[in-house]
């Protein structure tokens, strides 16, 4: 017998067996509360992906050193599902099988594909797909998410620029400013806040332009600025992701095109000034949190716990997501303990005990304060709008979205 | 790959004989124990983990077969073979979404089934018009034109124009209760089971059949070589468009059963990364083999799930371990990948037929 039968009439079938029969005993503990994670590491999104799967990990940490849920453990079950659906609605699967009580979702792809499964194993699923879609609780009741929806931030961004940029503009008094958004057409996290924004717009009373379709994979955007020059937007809406924001923005620089430019959440990032360089300068957006490291209540753990559980990243690498993904445990955390509290551990009981009591409960991290109720889900009514200037990101506006328009925030812009 | 030697002791008498799919009365018990393990014992006893598992698996099988007829049954390399997936699932949804059916094929839960099999045709259209180069190019210049399939297809036509229709921008939604065969809601894992099973079976027996006819004779002709082929009298372009059609064919309907699993259908389903995947698959299973499909996928999606699940006890004593190995399965793909082909060029399928003779002609193997 040869090495090579040796190896495969021998080891191969030990291995697998060993694989398969460890596998099949994974059981989860009886005295602790399991939690599942879906994460990207290493798929499309994995560029912001990483840093969020991070920080869920810490943030578990620190949950398990204050305590836990009443004393009880969290178990957290992570993987990675590289974007692909096929995985994730597995996972979701391994989860209920693994008992968990809730899930910490990750994109729009995993949290929509997924969505009347969740709802119908009464499953909570706080993801980091913050669609305005998915607030209305009387469609999407289990779905839930610690920051501002996409829609509020992009109206809240349109605001903050014309309150505070408008203003100081030459033609300010002359005319209508004029706006244009830039985004992927056919991805559903670019396209969601889009109607909302343009709305807005109206409200404020722009002159809306012609939307300019832009690859979330782009690097090129000239033809997109050329097109845009002709319409002379005073304010362009960035809807992608931080790679293709960058470059939109270089490219508008480079270009002259004399715009300012807001950005919704995941296109906005400690990267944009790394990747866009001069070009960032007074480039606002919707943060929804503090960036890492910012001066702000509960920072300082995050760091501590980033530096404690991962070495060998330098802080100054680490992002935003990361206190994302902690703004998301934390939320989950409190649900959980409250409704540890009330006897009941079970999905409806996290949903209506724990999350649709949050009256303004506060995460700190910069956050707004967190408010559910039974018929919103919209987490609150005020974002923080930032601009990245002299080397820094500053708080432009806390724009109160609520308190402003208090019929429309009440009657209309829920669910879109 | 060679045919599987008789028992001892087994003789065919006729042509029935010889042509039949199971030809000892041991293979045909060996097929109903299959058939009764995987209708009768596996779905009562299977939690829905287990199902999805499944579910993957076969949708896997059913992307995986087309690529393996082109690459291994008639050597036209492939990498945008996803393309053919989205494809396929976007006309079923569609059809199912949009189109203005008769009422009574609505009453009869008809629409579902009919989607799928113009979507099949659909897809297997479209795979015919990024076959059309394999006419002039091969090899590595016929992988480039083939993943010009996905990137017009999923990241440009798809993407760009089909996900707007219905003024929808964005992900096409699939409302509990839309994929229905006849009176058959399909809404949970083990209803999606059962149609896998027999979309897996159909796809599995024509492939087959189409592989011993005078076309599955041609397309191994071309494979093994084209300008001999040629020579011989057969039409290889005609044949390798038949090759493409069948493969995207398939692929439809991979696509088109896909969607019933799904509550929501987004181009970002169907990224270039299944493409290599599939190809993975097959090299794993085994090239030039419909058991190599079936054993590749089995392969990559079991071990991948069993090699995350043996991490979860390790990781109460490890508590990195979780993290960690959330790259390494990505590596494992990688490596599974270069371990058979440089210790087991011929894949799992090799093995079990290897498994399979031994039997077969013991005690007399030698």
């Amino acid at each position: 017998m040869n090495v090579r039968n040796l190896w495969f009439k021998r080891f191969v079938p030990l291995f697998a067996m060993g694989i398969l029969v460890v596998g099949l005993f994974a059981t989860a503990g009886a005295e602790t509360i399991n939690v599942g994670s879906l994460n990207d590491m290493t798929g499309a999104t994995s560029d912001v992906g990483k840093d969020y799967a991070l920080g869920i990990a810490e943030a578990i940490h620190y949950v398990t050193d204050n305590g836990g849920v009443n004393g009880k453990e969290i178990k957290l079950y992570q993987f990675d599902y590289g974007y692909r659906v096929p995985e994730a609605l597995t996972k979701y699967n391994l989860f209920k099988r693994l008992k968990c009580v809730a899930v910490l979702g990750w994109g729009t792809g995993d949290t929509e594909a997924l969505s009347p499964t969740i709802t119908k194993d009464k499953m909570p699923y706080v993801s980091a797909s913050y669609s305005g879609h998915l607030a209305n609780p009387q469609k999407t009741p289990y779905n839930l998410f610690f920051a501002t929806d996409y829609s509020t931030n992009a109206r809240a961004a349109i605001t903050a620029w014309f309150d505070k940029k408008w203003p100081a503009h030459k033609d300010y008094g002359k005319r209508k400013p004029r706006f244009a958004c830039s985004y992927m057409f056919a991805s559903p996290y670019c396209s969601a806040p889009i109607k909302a924004i343009k709305d807005q717009a109206t409200i404020l009373g722009f002159e809306i332009g012609p939307d300019q379709d832009v690859s979330l994979f782009a690097i090129d955007t000239k033809s997109q600025i050329l097109a845009l020059k002709e319409f002379k937007p005073d304010l362009v809406w960035h809807g992608n992701t931080t790679m293709s924001v960058a470059a939109t923005v270089r490219d508008a620089y480079s270009l002259g095109l004399g715009a300012g430019h807001i950005v919704n959440n995941w296109g906005y990032d400690e990267n944009l000034p790394r990747l866009a360089g001069e070009a960032a300068e007074g480039v606002m957006g919707a943060a929804v949190c503090a960036f890492f490291g910012e001066d702000v209540p509960l920072m300082d753990k995050v760091v501590e716990y980033a530096k404690k559980y991962n070495p060998g990243i330098p802080p100054e690498k680490r992002l935003i997501r990361t206190v994302q993904a902690w703004g998301d445990v934390l939320i989950l955390w409190e649900a959980l303990k409250r409704a540890d509290k009330a006897g009941d551990l079970g999905g409806e009981s996290i949903l209506k005990n724990g999350f649709e009591t949050f009256e303004n409960f506060d995460i700190h991290l910069g956050a707004p304060p967190v408010t559910y109720t039974s018929t919103d889900h919209r987490v609150a009514g005020q974002v923080p709008i930032y601009e990245w200037k002299d080397g820094a990101f500053r708080l432009v506006e806390r724009v109160d979205l609520k308190g402003r328009w208090p019929d429309k925030w009440a009657n209309e812009w829920l669910g879109w | 790959m060679s045919t599987t030697f008789l028992p001892c002791s087994v003789y065919h008498e006729d042509y029935t004989q010889d042509h039949a799919w199971w030809q000892t009365k041991f293979v045909r018990g060996k097929m109903i124990l299959l058939f009764l393990l995987l209708f009768v014992v596996i779905p009562p006893f299977a939690d829905a983990y287990v199902m999805s598992v499944c579910n993957q698996i076969g949708y896997t099988i059913l992307g995986a077969l087309g690529v393996q007829l082109l690459i291994g049954y008639c050597g036209q390399v492939t990498l945008g073979h996803a393309a053919f997936l989205a494809v396929g699932a976007y006309t079923s949804t569609l059809l199912v979404l949009e189109f203005p059916w008769p009422k009574f094929l609505l009453d009869w839960g008809l629409a579902y089934p009919i989607s799928i099999i113009i979507a099949a045709i659909v897809a297997g259209i479209w795979s015919v018009l990024f076959g059309l180069p394999s006419a002039k190019v091969k090899g590595f210049y016929l992988i480039l034109t083939t993943m010009a399939a996905q990137f017009v297809t999923v990241d440009f036509v798809i993407a760009q124009y089909v996900s707007k229709i219905g003024g929808r921008g964005q992900a096409f939604s699939l409302p509990p209760g839309t994929i229905k065969i006849g009176p058959w809601v399909i809404d949970s894992d083990r209803k999606v089971y059962f149609m896998m099973l027999v979309l897996v079976i159909l796809c599995v027996i024509g492939l087959a059949n189409l592989l011993r006819s005078r076309a599955g004779r041609a397309w191994v002709a071309i494979r093994d070589n084209d300008i001999s082929a040629e020579v011989m009298g057969i039409n290889v372009v005609k044949y390798k468009l038949l090759a493409f059609f069948v493969a995207g064919f398939i692929g439809g309907i991979a696509g088109a059963f896909w969607i019933s699993n799904l509550a929501a259908i987004s181009y970002e389903h169907f990224p270039w990364f299944w493409s290599l995947w599939l190809v993975g698959v097959i090299l794993i299973g085994g090239v030039g083999s419909i058991h190599g499909a079936i054993f590749g996928a089995i392969f990559m999606v079991v071990v991948m799930e069993g090699l995350q699940l043996a991490v979860m006890p390790l990781a109460d004593t490890y508590p990195k371990l979780l993290i960690y190995f959330l790259f390494i399965k990505e590596a494992a793909f990688g490596l599974a990948i270069c371990a058979f082909l440089i210790f087991e060029p011929n894949g799992l399928a090799y093995r079990w037929w290897q498994i399979k003779n031994y039997f077969n002609l013991w005690p007399f193997s030698y």
